[in-house]
Formats: structure tokens, sequence, C-alpha cells
């Protein structure tokens, strides 16, 4: 060896593999601005479609007259529900098995619903055209308070759903009634309730919010009548779901579907669902033999698309009079809007909700959730977290507080009491489900220790004395936050979307100069797909993360995928990718036994190829063995170098973290500042730490919006009163506190790389813990819970209905 | 939303009444009326100019007299359509007191609905803007019916 010979050190560098700050690859193409997104999107002859829509929140829909719209120059079409009946799409099926209207049929079930579509040469033409479209409305009565929706004389919304006594999820106890799921065992938790030395009980609302990604939901459709072939480009988190549920529902085989998601600008679980303006663009398509784009405005997005949240969970604690839980009961009321169009696993139709047990070890725990219509937008969308997992973290992380305040302990030493410990993993929780692994205690006592939560809560108690003795108007709050994800949806025995299991998948095709391509079924919103997915293969197989190109989004070229959401990627596709990696590598094991003349056996891996065991000058580097994959095989083995992985994980994964903020606010103004806020995030394998970091900076943003004044807000008509940036909560630089990162790692044991999935973490343990950081600071003046979103005037009201202010 | 004051009035109760039932002069007074016309009996259409915050729409509707209690007051409603703006609908009661003479205090208790557009991008600025063109109407009205006495 001379002295030119890279050391190992060198080497490793070189790969850029899993563990390296890596910078993102894609941010090349996105910091100069020449990303390629829908709107991009511009074919010849393209046309523009936009939509009519209610401004009734219920109503009947007594006439539509096209007749002024279609005299508007460049208005080419007006679609209504009358021409989607005669390809039967009037209707479409929503992913938790109930139907949604497409187009108005006959009535309106939320203000800002899709009336008609105004197909035109321009996006202005279609505009006028929808000004002169005249609708004859018979206004119903509304019902917004999702408390009434089963009144005896609540109105009836679905009026298609009449006699039908039973839903997709079973029994309908009401005309507004969609499902009751419950889990866990009654008898056993009544019974805990019942001998309980201290219980809790607090109805804890999630408000309804938004995804709000920067970029809307926005398509271009193109039909071509001569070959018979639909081709989509779509802001789609789930392509080839989306392929699926076209050929299904337009009755095209799927063959000729080309579904295309390009870069697209944020989804946070809004981008999961079929939305009418898809349809719609695919019939003004089919009907006008032109491509037809259609982009949602920010008023369409925010009111129409799909909303996140609205649980109102009534939650009871049992426990003794030292804290040890010994029951949990949660009761949730869960306002769908006008149809049940939840974007989750189809037998779950509350999410993984179950998962409201959280890090603790409760002995017995029940569930029951109600889903009811209101007249609001569909949706239920997991907005930056697995399904409903944000509100089970919120609902437990409150409780635990309201527990910790009754006996008057403190909320981490009440949390390391009942934590679920080390020795107990795989833990099965009273609800049903398998916590991979945890270390719950050392990630507890670092976050105590990094931030000095002892001297902070001294402080806090010397501030509530001199507020006491009318030093000084401001207090200060401590929110502790220890949420438990449940991520990686999922085993085949327990997901399906629509029956099309949640698995996902990586295809590697290595090329001869020792460079490579791989495509996957997930799809990049922003989480850096690109240059993480490379890192994985480039520590498998020993190429540089930069010689292999990442590809996603194109269901013609990609292998089937079950798409980005539910922090899924890592855990199902990330392992799909080492495992296709693997198989590649056992190809290329074999190579180079025959090149190097000996036994696989007697070959170990090292670094960026194989050494034969003892002998360390013969070795052959994966890019060599690429060379021999296409010209110089073993007698009988075919060429090439690729494969095909299908990942159907075999449980879930558990990331978990301790998050604090630390809150002072002015009870006079109501004005809060977070004066620290700090993340401590478990999720396994860590593949790249600087993307962890900005994942964890964006999830505690929206987190900080949501926690903090991020709402979709009906008045008691039903309009829907915060349908621009302007009262719709939108957190910039300027708003947005600092953020202290931290980590420990417990690897998954049953991933292949161990790693769990973090873009989510964040939103959920951040939630609740801004939320219980205010809380904590009204506390002593007698608050027990005060619900979101924590504004200004609300924490002013507080401190007003608590007697602070005169 | 509702709104309750009282506008006091140069004029008999009389005269009042009989200016509360000219179009002509509910045109002059109410807001942005860009044209109203008698279409029955106690029952007119309006075109009136309507802005809330960055919202400006031209609202088409009904307006009708009801609950008639000459001279003592009425129902005055209307509903309109925005097009993609919205919708309106609202009114307000009206009675008219004789303080003496010739002097008399309109009390009027007003309620009104906004839907749509109107009230996405404008909540926060709808109460007071429906508060200050409920004023507007009846202090212009004050002045109209005020300006008729002196020159009769």
């Amino acid at each position: 060896m001379n002295d030119m010979t890279p050391t190992r050190e060198q080497r490793e560098a070189v790969l850029e593999g899993m563990g390296c700050k890596r910078k993102r690859v894609e941010d090349i193409r996105f910091t100069q601005g020449k990303g390629n997104y829908v709107d991009d999107v511009k074919l010849p002859g393209m046309l523009h479609g936009d939509f009519v829509r209610s401004p009734h929140p219920h109503a009947r829909v007594k006439k539509i007259d096209d007749s002024e719209a279609l005299k508007v120059p460049g208005v080419l079409a007006v679609i209504t529900a009358e021409t989607l009946k005669t390809v039967n799409l009037a209707w479409m099926p929503t992913l938790a098995g109930d139907v949604q209207m497409v187009l108005a049929d006959g009535k309106v079930l939320f203000q800002n619903q899709e009336v008609a579509f105004v197909v035109a040469t321009d996006r202005y033409a279609a505009d006028d055209g929808i000004n002169k479209v005249v609708v004859e409305y018979e206004p119903l009565p509304p019902l917004v308070d999702p408390f009434k929706s089963m009144d005896a004389d609540a109105p009836v919304l679905r009026e298609d759903l009449a006699g039908k006594t039973t839903g997709a999820h079973g029994p309908r106890k009401h005309h507004n009634h969609i499902f009751e799921w419950t889990v866990g065992d009654k008898e056993l938790t009544d019974a805990a309730f019942k001998k309980a030395e201290v219980t809790i009980k607090e109805m804890i609302s999630y408000h309804r919010t938004h995804p709000s990604p920067l970029e809307t939901c926005q398509c271009v459709c193109s039909f071509d009548k001569i070959k018979g072939e639909l081709t989509i480009w779509g802001t789609f988190q789930a392509p080839h779901v989306i392929r699926t549920v076209v050929s299904l529902i337009a009755k095209l085989p799927e063959q000729k579907i080309h579904v295309i998601a390009p870069d697209i600008g944020g989804g946070f679980g809004n981008k999961v669902g079929a939305y009418p303006g898809y349809i719609c663009a695919a019939v003004a398509s089919i009907v006008t033999g032109k491509p037809v784009k259609w982009v949602e405005d920010r008023i369409e997005n925010l009111t129409a698309t799909s909303f996140a949240r609205d649980y109102h969970m009534t939650t009871e604690i049992a426990a003794t009079k030292e804290g040890k839980v010994t029951g949990l009961r949660v009761h949730v009321l869960a306002d769908h809007g006008a149809f049940d169009a939840c974007a989750d696993p189809s037998k779950w139709p509350a999410g993984f909700f179950n998962i409201v047990t959280g890090s603790y070890d409760f002995p017995t725990a029940h569930l029951a959730v109600d889903g009811v219509y209101t007249n609001k937008a569909p949706g239920g969308v997991a907005y930056r977290c697995s399904f409903r997992v944000t509100e089970a973290a919120y609902c437990i992380e409150r409780a635990m507080d309201i527990l910790a305040q009754k006996l008057n302990m403190d909320p981490a030493e009440l949390r390391l009491k009942n934590f679920i410990k080390p020795e107990q993993f795989p833990y099965h929780s009273a609800l049903g489900w398998e916590y991979d692994s945890g270390d719950y205690h050392t990630a507890m006592r670092k976050m105590m220790e990094t931030t000095g939560y002892a001297a902070l809560r001294k402080e806090q108690a010397e501030k509530r004395a001199a507020f006491a003795r009318g030093e000084t108007r401001e207090i200060m709050g401590l929110g502790v936050s220890f949420f438990t994800e449940i991520v990686g949806a999922g085993p085949s025995k327990n997901c399906d979307i629509l029956g099309i299991a949640m698995f996902d998948s990586c295809e590697i095709r290595m090329h001869p100069t020792g460079a490579g391509i791989a495509r996957m079924g997930t799809k990049s919103q922003g989480q850096g797909h690109e240059t993480t997915w490379a890192q994985i293969i480039a520590t498998e197989i020993g190429i540089p993360a930069d010689n292999i190109q990442v590809e996603e989004g194109n269901t013609d070229t990609a292998p089937y995928g079950l798409g980005t959401y539910g922090s899924r990627s890592t855990p199902v596709a990330g392992a799909a990718i080492a495992m296709a990696a693997r198989k590649i590598k056992a190809k290329a094991q074999m190579i180079a036994a025959y090149k190097l003349e000996v036994h696989e056996d007697d070959l170990e891996w090292d670094i960026d190829g194989f050494r034969v065991k003892g002998l360390p000058e013969k070795f052959m580097s994966m890019k060599d063995i690429c060379w021999a994959a296409y010209n110089a095989v073993p007698p009988g083995m075919e060429p090439g170098l690729e494969a095909v992985s299908y990942y159907d994980p075999p449980n879930m994964t558990y990331p978990f973290g301790a998050y604090l903020c630390v809150m002072d606010i002015d009870v006079d103004t109501g004005v809060y500042k977070v004066r620290r806020f700090y993340a401590l995030d478990d999720c396994g394998t860590r593949i790249n730490p600087m993307i962890i970091e900005g994942q964890v900076h964006g999830g505690l943003t929206e987190a900080f919006a949501i926690a903090m004044g991020q709402e979709i807000r009906y008045d008691e008509t039903g309009n829907v009163v915060t349908g621009s940036f302007m009262d719709f909560f939108m957190p910039t630089a300027v708003e947005t506190p600092h953020w202290e990162t931290d980590f420990t790692v417990t690897p998954s044991p049953h991933h292949p790389i161990g790693a769990k999935g973090v873009g989510e973490s964040p939103n959920v343990g951040g939630v609740p813990a801004f939320s219980n950081a205010v809380n904590d600071a009204f506390s002593f003046l007698g608050a027990t819970h005060i619900q979101m979103p924590h504004d200004y005037w609300r924490n002013w009201k507080a401190a007003k209905d608590l007697g602070a202010v005169a | 939303m509702q709104m309750n004051d009282s506008q006091r009035i140069p004029a008999s109760r009389e005269q009042v009444w009989a200016a509360l039932n000219d179009p002509a002069v509910l045109k002059q007074c109410i807001p942005g009326c860009q044209a109203l016309e008698v279409t029955g009996p106690n029952e007119m259409t309006a075109t009136v100019i309507f802005k809330v915050g960055p919202v400006k729409a031209t609202f088409g509707g009904k307006v009708t007299l009801s609950d008639l209690d000459p001279p003592n007051g009425y129902r005055i409603s209307g509903e309109g359509s925005g097009g993609v703006a919205g919708f309106a609908k609202g009114g307000a009661v009206v009675r008219l007191e004789s303080e003496s003479a010739d002097v008399t205090v309109l009390h009027y208790e007003v309620d009104a609905q906004i839907g749509s557009k109107l009230a996405q991008l404008g909540a926060r600025l709808i109460n007071s803007t429906a508060t200050k063109l409920a004023g507007e109407f009846f202090k212009s009205f004050a002045e109209v019916v005020g300006v008729r006495v002196e020159a009769v």
C-alpha cells in the first residue's frame, strides 16, 4: 500500500452514508427557483378550470343557470353534477368508506362546497364565468355545533344515507352519526374508576385546523383520446393510490393512467386525499379533448380541502394518592364535517387514536369515539402526524398535567413515576399496541438536566410570589410534554387503504460505472428523500450517495408504494431501500467471490467492497463489481445488478421524545413570549442529523402555530371566518421562537436499519408542550384547563376570567 | 349580529312615517344604493354596493316592509346576493316615538346575517362596518327628513 491509499475514514467520508450531515441535493434546484411544480406544467392548448362554490353551509340547490356564463369570451364549458352523472362521477368514494359529492347534487352541505366547474381558455375567463353562473339556493338550517349533531331535532344533513342504519364502520345511532369505535376493556376500566383514590375528568378539545401547505392542491389532466390514456400531474403525496382510485372510479384500465407527482411544496397530509378538483379536471379534459389545469387559491385550500383535528375528548384518569395511574377512560366526539373523508387506514375510523395511553403503564383503559356529520368541510387528515396521533398525545399529555395539578405533584415527576420501564419492552398497551422499544426515563432525565428544570421551577415559584405581592404582571409557565408516536403504517395484518396493504417499495438499478438509480413508492414534499434515501444505499452497498440518483413520483417508473404521510417513509420505504440494497449486495458478493477466486463465505464486507478474510490485499470494490456485473458474471449467472424490494413491516415504530417549553405571559395584554423551547427526539438510528434537525424545526413551528393561534373557525351561521392568512395564523420568522434540539438513540429492533421516522414527532410533542406551558402559567390562579388555541386575546380572557385582570 | 340605537329627528311623527315609506327617501339614505324600484305593495328591489374590508360587491335583492303600524313603526327587511362575494340578509324594527309635536325619536333594532366571502375575509370588520352603515342610514334619514320639514 502506498501513501495515496485512502484511509478507512476517508473511504467512509466519501460515501456520505448514514449519520452524515449531507447537504440536501434537492436544494440546488429549490434555492435557484428551478423546482418543477404542478403549476410549472404548461401544455399546448391547456385550459383552466375553477369552481363555483356555495355561499351557504346548508341549502338545497334549486337551479343552476349557466347560460350567461357560456357567453363569457373564453368560457368553453360549465360542468355540473348533471354532467358528471352521465359518466357516473357525481359522487366519489372517500378513503374512509363514505361517499362524497364531487359537485353539489341537489344540496350543498358546507360553505364553499364545489357546485359547478367552469372551464375556460385562461384562469381569468374562468373566474369571469364563475361570476355569471346563477345558482338558486333554498337555505336550510345549518348544523355547526357537533355537540348538537345527534339531537333529536337536528337537521338531516345526508339525505343520501336515509334509512341506512349501518355505515362503513358499523351501526349508526342517528341520522348525523357516522360510526362508533370502541377499544379496550370497559368493565375492567369502570371497576378501576370505582375503586380509584383520585380521579380527574376534563373535556379537552383539539380544535379544527388546517395543514395549509404553501403550494395549494392542484393538478393538470390530459386525456389522449387516440391512445385512451389519461396523464395526471398533481400534488399527490400518494401517486400510486391516486392511480388505482382513478382507475376504479373512472373505469379506465390502470396501465392507461399515468400519475406524475413533480416537486411538491409541502403536503402535511393535505395532499393525501382525492378532491373534486382532480375529478373535474379529468372529466373536463375528456370532454374537451384538451389538457385542463386546476389550481386552488388560498381561500379554497383553507376552506374546502382537508382540514385536520376537530376532536373533542372527554378524558378521565384514575390514580392512587401517590400518583400511580390505574385507569384511563376517553370519549371522543369527532367532527368530520359533511362527508367522512378521513385519510386513515381503512379499518381505523379514528386512526391510531388508541395510542392515547401514551408513554404510561395504564393497567386498563377504554376508548369510545363517535364520528358525526356537521355542515363543515370534510377531511380529518393527519396534519404532520400519524393518524390521529397528535390528538391522542395532546389528550394524554394535558390530562397528565391536570392529574399532577390535582395531586399537587410536579408534572415531570408524575410522568417518571408512570412511564413504561425499559425492561417492559416490547410492551403491550391496554388499548392493543405492541410498543417495539423505548427508554423513556433516560430521555426525560436528560431533558430535565439539560434545561435545568429544577432551577426553572424555583424561578417560577419566586415569580408567582412576586406576582402575588403585586411586583410583576408577568406569569411563567413550564410546559412538559413526553410523547410516544406510532408511525410507519403499516403491517398488512392491520393496515390497508381501500384494500391495498400499506407496504412500500424500492427498486435499485446499478449502472456499469458504479453509479445507479433508485426509485421508491414514496413521494417527498420537502422531506429531502433524494438526499437521505441515497445515504441509506451508500452505507448498505458502498457506493457514494452522490452517485445514486433518487427518483419518486412517476407511477410508470416507480414501484408501487403507498406514499409519504404519517411518518411512514423511513419506517416502511426506508426498510425497503435497505432490503433492496442487501439483495444487490448479495449478488455482488457472488460476483466478487468469482472474481477473487474464493468461496463467498470467505469474503467480508469492508465499507465499499468485499475483502477476502485474512488476505487484506485481495479486495474488490463495489464500483468494480458493478462493471463486472455487466461484463464478467460467473457462468450461469444473469448479467445486471438490480433489485426490487416490497417491504411489509412486521410492526409499527414508536418514536418518542421529551419536550419543554418555558413561556412568560403578560396577564394584562395576554402577550406571550416563548423564552425557551427544548426538544429531545428519539427516532432510533439517525440517517441525516441535519435533515432531522430541519424536520424538528419545521414540526415545532407548525406545533407553535396550532397551539398558539392557528384555527379553522365557523360562526354560528356556518360561515368559515378564517379564510385567509389574515385570520389563519401562519407564523413567519418574526413570530417563530428559537428551537433547541437534542436526541437519544434507541434503535427499532425490527427495522432493518433501526430507524423510526421523525418528521412528525415535533408536531405531536410540540402542541402539548405549548398548551401545557400556558395552562401551567395560569394554574396557580385556579385554572385547570384552558382550551387551545392560546392566542393573545384568549390568554387575556383567561386572566380576566380568573380574576387576575380587572 | 345585532345593533340597537336611536336617532332624534326634527319632524313630526307623521312626517317621519311618510318618509319611511317613501322609496325616494330610502334610496337616498341607504348607503351605496344604486337603484330602488317599487315592485308591489310594500315591496321593492334594490341594487346596493357593499364593501367590507377587501371585498366590494354589488348586491341585488328584495326589500320588504312588514308589521306596518302607521305611524308608530314597521319592520324593514331585505335579502340580497352579491354573487361570489356572498349573501346578506337582515332587517330593522323601527319604532317612532313623539318627543314633542315636531321632534320624533326613531328607535331601531337591526339584525343582520352575512355569508360566504364577505364573512370569510371580512369577519373582523363586519360588526364595525354594519354599525357604521346603520348609523349612516339613520343619520342621513334624519337629515333628509329635517331638510324636507324646513322646506315645507
